[in-house]
């Protein structure tokens, strides 16, 4: 899992490299490639040395598009196109933000759509939190160019200087102060005009600001709360049916045989037919694709992993890992641990679909994915179609927290619509969502501290962490590793403050930077670092940067009854993000970021018996509920700094926040999640 | 299969279907009303909630059949525009993330406001805890019930 994603990072920095050469080369971004806007039609990227390529006459008169973000039609509104994956993070919102900023419109006069895949937008992978800090400048360019269009086209008719000329709201004003032109009726003139290579584009002073940095509501909320925006589990195609799939409920293993006539002579089943993954059952509607595959009779194959569970697993791994105790044994003033991390799995709230229409000569997808190039890659490996007749359309995602980084249901809804030669909607029941997922990995992880004689360590003590990587598939679960070796160093941290003494909050100041004391800081002061608290409440802190960007802290207030029960009453959080783009989306992910990572320090683990998923549903697989809620207060750090992610970086910092509180309430200290009961009882 | 009388939204059908199917599914395969949401099929999420004769049900787990010509109400049937007061609210206080579980959290909330105009905390508490949300909106949840409590 690290390996590959370290991959996807270093093909994102190669890409940010490639940009800075063209710029430097002068092919002035991509700013120099005009798309027809036609929806999917592929577009080649330019090869670094390729001059600037003159401005297209638009196909459509009436349409400014000086590159792929965005166009500008007659009427003056901005179309920006998202070319990443809306699953609630507000991507879709903060990236138009950004274009419309430098435009200059407003927002009122912004529409957003979703982009093609298009090498032009270079990596369309969301994930790694990434999205604002890799595409900032891109997008400020992207809408400044075509200001920079309309200002030009403007001063040509007015025959005075662009420079002199300035805009506002989507109209250019005259040096006089008192002429107007509204973008809209500049758009003929100003497409015809040679597209400004990035350096010429003059960018905004952030002084002047008028959209980043404020609250803006994400743009498809109106749709989601009447219930009409489109979630990849609503797309309907004509003469679409719906397909389900039966996996083998043991990891590794395959279809042996089966036995397919009960299920056809359920009332709507079409087809039962043999995929890579299982047996899909091909029908009317879903409940008749539910009801046959209940009936079907599979014999299965086992996989080599039928002896596999979770207890086996972690003795593994702790098995050549160094164990705790042995910084004692070693005499010196020397600290050690270990903490354990369960699998954990997604549980978006939408679970895996796709629907896909195969043909003869063509595939067209819709895929709630994180990754639609993977997807197209994917579909043109299995099919061998080749890339330009391959549609991916990205409708909304109901979660992602990177399951959907992977592509496994497209390539099913893909094979199953090729072999029954229909358009289909594969549905995985929540069951299927949770028993086949990417997992975050079990882990077993040791943290060791050489103490000074004042008992604190020269450094952050670094985590040795023995992630179970093979066998139970694994994937890229939101804060990824941050969040197993944010739980161990933090725990630690505060083992080590207890065992010398120290003030928790002070000892994570000493150690430090200056940017990240600060976040600990105001969330301490915030919180109310230090004062009273109820009998039997405990207050707990930690800090994380994940991804090494993004400073965040946390301080949770929590209860402990005396049956062991766990009450998160209060969670204070502080972040540094560098520039703020939407605040009330910054705020939103702190308080997402927590209840993501609340449910998996409190609720439960994915466990594995017999080499399979012992968890089913929510009843089996809970997850933080209303009644359980903490008051979560988040206050942002105000920085100028270049903007950093936040989509994963509330998630890390509190389990152990309130693994931390715990010990302050109790004197126990918790070294696995999930926190049980059991593990307080009469603490 | 049977023919199903179902009365959705203040219109009257007829649907071809077998008289187990969830109500879900007809709403969403049959009716194409695909605001109401699948999120676990053993009425454990929310996802799926809708109003039968004005009551919160968890429509994943409950059969076409059953349902005769009781009056049901979905996310697209809650009002004409999205001018219901928790639509309202829900956008006020910025509630959606990736969204997905939201018309079932509204159905839920809807159900509760026209009960008890004015609902406590614990009031919501018992009211909206089977309503899931992964990606952690509760607490803003919260805040547009009691906002939209006000204006009601």
């Amino acid at each position: 899992m690290k390996a590959e994603y370290k991959q996807r990072q270093a093909s994102t920095l190669s890409r940010r490299k490639f940009l800075k050469v063209s710029v430097a080369a002068g092919a002035g971004l991509t700013l120099g490639i005009y798309l027809s806007g036609c929806q999917g039609s592929p577009t080649p990227t330019p090869p670094p040395t390729s001059p600037p390529a003159p401005a297209a006459i638009p196909e459509e008169a009436g349409l400014l598009e000086p590159n792929v973000y965005l166009t500008v039609d007659r009427r003056g509104i901005a179309t920006i196109r998202s070319f990443r994956s809306e699953m609630g993070q507000g991507i879709r919102t903060a990236m138009a933000m950004i274009v419309a900023e430098e435009l200059d419109v407003e927002w009122p006069a912004v529409r957003i759509e979703q982009s093609p895949t298009d090498p032009a937008y270079g990596n369309q992978v969301t994930g790694g939190s990434v999205s604002i800090s890799q595409h900032y400048s891109i997008l400020r360019q992207a809408g400044g160019a075509a200001r920079q269009m309309l200002v030009t086209a403007a001063a040509n008719r007015w025959r005075v200087e662009a420079k002199s000329c300035r805009t506002e709201s989507g109209e250019v004003i005259h040096p006089d102060g008192e002429q107007r032109l509204s973008y809209g009726a500049l758009v003929d003139a100003a497409a015809e005009l040679p597209i400004p290579a990035q350096r010429e584009v003059q960018l905004k002073d952030p002084q002047d600001f008028r959209i980043i940095g404020t609250p803006v509501p994400l743009y498809d909320a109106p749709q989601m709360v009447k219930g009409s925006a489109i979630y990849g589990s609503d797309v309907s195609v004509p003469n679409m049916l719906y397909a389900t799939v039966a996996r083998c409920p043991e990891f590794g293993g395959k279809v042996g045989s089966f036995e397919a006539a009960s299920a056809r002579a359920v009332a709507g089943v079409h087809d039962v037919i043999q995929i890579d993954s299982g047996i899909a059952v091909v029908a009317d509607d879903t409940w008749a694709a539910i009801q046959g595959r209940a009936v079907l009779d599979i014999t299965w194959q086992e996989g080599s992993y039928a002896d596999w569970d979770s207890a086996s697993i972690r003795q593994l791994l702790a098995k050549n890992a160094p164990q705790p105790g042995e910084a004692a044994a070693d005499g010196g003033a020397a600290l050690d641990a270990a903490y354990d991390i369960p699998y954990l799995a997604h549980a978006t709230m939408e679970p895996m679909t796709c629907v896909a229409d195969m043909r003869a000569d063509r595939c067209e997808v819709w895929a709630p994915t994180q990754d639609p190039q993977a997807a197209k890659r994917r579909v043109g490996f299995i099919t061998g179609l080749p890339q330009e007749a391959i549609i991916i359309h990205v409708p909304h995602l109901g979660g992602g927290f990177g399951r959907r980084l992977e592509v496994d249901y497209v390539v099913e809804a893909v094979q199953i619509s090729q072999a029954v030669d229909a358009p289909i909607k594969l549905v995985w029941t929540r069951e299927d969502d949770i028993q086949h997922d990417f997992y975050h990995p079990l882990s077993y992880n040791y943290v060791r501290a050489e103490l000074d004689d004042t008992g604190r360590p020269a450094a952050m003590p670094g985590v040795r962490s023995h992630p179970m990587l093979f066998g139970v598939p694994t994937g890229y679960w939101r804060s990824i590793e941050h969040f197993t070796e944010a739980f161990a160093r933090e725990s630690f941290l505060d083992e080590i403050a207890a065992r010398n003494n120290l003030d928790p909050h002070e000892l994570r100041r000493e150690l430090l930077p200056a940017r990240a004391s600060a976040v600990v800081d105001l969330a301490a002061a915030q919180a109310g670092w230090g004062s009273p608290l109820p009998e039997g409440w405990g207050r707990g802190i930690a800090y994380y940067a994940t991804h090494g960007a993004t400073h965040v802290a946390q301080v949770a207030e929590v209860s402990v009854a005396p049956d062991g029960a766990v009450r998160v009453h209060r969670v204070v959080c502080a972040v540094d993000c560098g520039t703020v783009v939407n605040p009330d989306t910054v705020k939103a992910q702190m308080e997402g970021g927590i209840v993501f990572g609340l449910t998996a320090a409190l609720k439960a683990g994915i466990t594995i018996k017999a080499g399979r998923t012992e968890q089913s549903n929510f009843h089996d697989y809970p997850l933080l509920r209303m009644d359980e809620m903490p008051v979560v207060e988040v206050h942002i750090v105000p920085s100028d700094e270049d903007p950093s992610g936040i989509g994963e970086m509330g998630v890390p910092p509190i389990a152990p926040a309130v693994a931390n509180a715990i010990f302050a309430a109790t004197g126990k200290r918790l070294r696995r999640l999930p926190i049980r009961a059991e593990d307080l009882r009469g603490a | 299969m049977a023919t199903v009388p179902l009365n959705a939204n203040g219109q009257a059908h007829s649907v071809e279907v077998s008289s187990d199917t969830p109500l879900l599914w007809v709403l969403r395969d049959t009716l194409g009303l695909t605001g109401t949401k699948y999120g676990c099929g053993i009425g454990a999420c929310g996802a799926c909630t809708v109003h039968l004769d004005g009551n919160a049900v968890r429509s994943c787990t409950l059969p076409v059949g059953q349902v005769g010509g009781r009056p049901i109400t979905t996310i697209e049937g809650l009002s004409t525009d999205g001018d219901h007061p928790l639509q309202q609210a829900w956008l006020a206080e910025n509630v959606s993330q990736c969204g997905y579980c939201q018309p079932g959290q509204i159905m839920a909330a809807a159900a509760l406001v026209a009960e008890n105009p004015n609902p406590s905390d614990a009031d919501i508490d018992a009211a909206m805890s089977g309503n899931l949300c992964r990606c952690g909106t509760y607490q803003r949840i919260r805040r547009a019930i009691h906002r939209a409590a006000q204006e009601v």
